[in-house]
């Protein structure tokens, strides 16, 4: 379910780095970020059905003067492969992914996921962090929002229960 | 009727609408008829009605339209519930429903066997103004309606298949996407694209 204290963190960095839109479809383990989403009124919060569908939210928000984040489940990221390649790469647009690791070491759930994500994350192109220190949540959320907008591409964020 | 004539039925009723056309002969043939940096053109099949909706709700005040195809929406049903769900009133979705996967060589669509009526999906989604048309005046009327009206708008135009002749886009994606966000920058006097200073700059 994550904690109150991670979640308000990890919002808080989203706001300092200039996040203004998410899209998301939820995990179990992001249940007080989301939450948190709903009742923030400075960040737009867009729920969706499918995550590909999220990062076509994400994609239409940036051309008209958003920051966009799309947070989801690492079987969502396999999801949204195409729209991830076809829009989001082909067309540069950048993109923060807020993943959450399932079948990460110490994570009972999703394991064959979990061995999948780093490895299509990498054939995709695409720079992540591994976020596993508390403290380090602002300074990632940060670099990751820097990455994005100046090389014109999704980043990815995965969220381990240690943050959350 | 045919697509070409109904895209210049709508290009004589719009001013500085956005469009977000669909991976598809609907994109060669707006352009061809309605040429502007304020269209984009989309390459992930299904994922322009996604895209509309994410501009629609970033930019409250401008009518956004989207050129959809059956193949295309077939392949992301969910975003009409999405749109159903948030419901921007400056969205107009329009599907061009020729009941095949005309840019795949022609094969049949879910909307072949003639069992789907999309305009009754969409309305039962939670997209009330929702309609299906088959003549170019009854097209006409509804996207008259749909820009003096608060939306979200669904139109389901029933098309003949087939292509018009139209050139090639002149812009690849990178280029279109440029002149859109700059398009909507002047338009909207807004500044959208920021460049980072490099770290030279920052020396005394």
């Amino acid at each position: 379910m994550g904690t109150t204290e991670g979640a308000r963190q990890i919002l808080a960095g989203l706001k300092a780095a200039g996040i203004n839109l998410i899209a998301s479809v939820p995990d179990i383990n992001m249940l007080q970020l989301i939450n948190l989403l709903c009742e923030d009124k400075e960040i737009a919060h867009v729920p969706v059905g499918r995550e590909e569908e999220g990062i076509g939210v994400c994609t239409g928000a940036h051309l008209a003067g958003k920051q966009p984040a799309m947070l989801m489940q690492n079987g969502g990221l396999l999801n949204s492969c195409n729209g991830l390649t076809t829009t989001a790469l082909q067309f540069g647009i950048p993109i923060l992914l807020l993943v959450y690791y399932a079948g990460d070491m110490g994570d009972n759930a999703f394991h064959m996921v979990g061995l999948a994500t780093e490895p299509v994350l990498q054939g995709l192109g695409i720079k992540y962090t591994v976020m596993r220190d508390p403290a380090k949540v602002k300074q990632d959320i940060a670099g990751a929002v820097m990455a994005a907008a100046s090389s014109k591409r999704p980043v990815a964020l995965l969220l381990t229960r240690a943050v959350l | 009727m045919k697509r070409f004539e109904c895209l210049q039925a709508i290009a004589a009723l719009v001013k500085d609408e956005l469009f977000v056309t669909t991976a598809g002969g609907a994109t060669a043939e707006w352009n061809a008829v309605r040429p502007s940096d304020g269209n984009i053109q989309v390459k992930t099949l299904g994922l322009c009605s996604s895209i509309g909706l994410g501009l629609a709700l970033s930019l409250p005040k401008r009518k956004v339209f989207v050129f959809d195809g059956d193949g295309a929406l077939w392949m992301n049903m969910g975003s009409l519930a999405t749109i159903g769900l948030h419901r921007p009133k400056n969205l107009i979705h329009i599907c061009w429903d020729n009941k095949q996967y005309e840019s795949s060589g022609g094969e049949p669509t879910v909307s072949t066997a003639g069992n789907i009526d999309f305009a009754g999906v969409a309305r039962n989604a939670g997209i009330q103004s929702s309609t299906s048309v088959s003549t170019v005046d009854e097209l006409k009327t509804a996207v008259s309606r749909a820009l003096s009206h608060d939306g979200p708008h669904f139109i389901c135009a029933l098309i003949e298949a087939g292509r018009a002749e139209a050139p090639p886009l002149r812009y690849d994606e990178l280029e279109n996407k440029y002149r859109f966000i700059r398009y909507i920058e002047e338009t909207e006097g807004i500044n959208i694209l920021r460049i980072p200073m490099p770290a030279s700059y920052q020396l005394k």
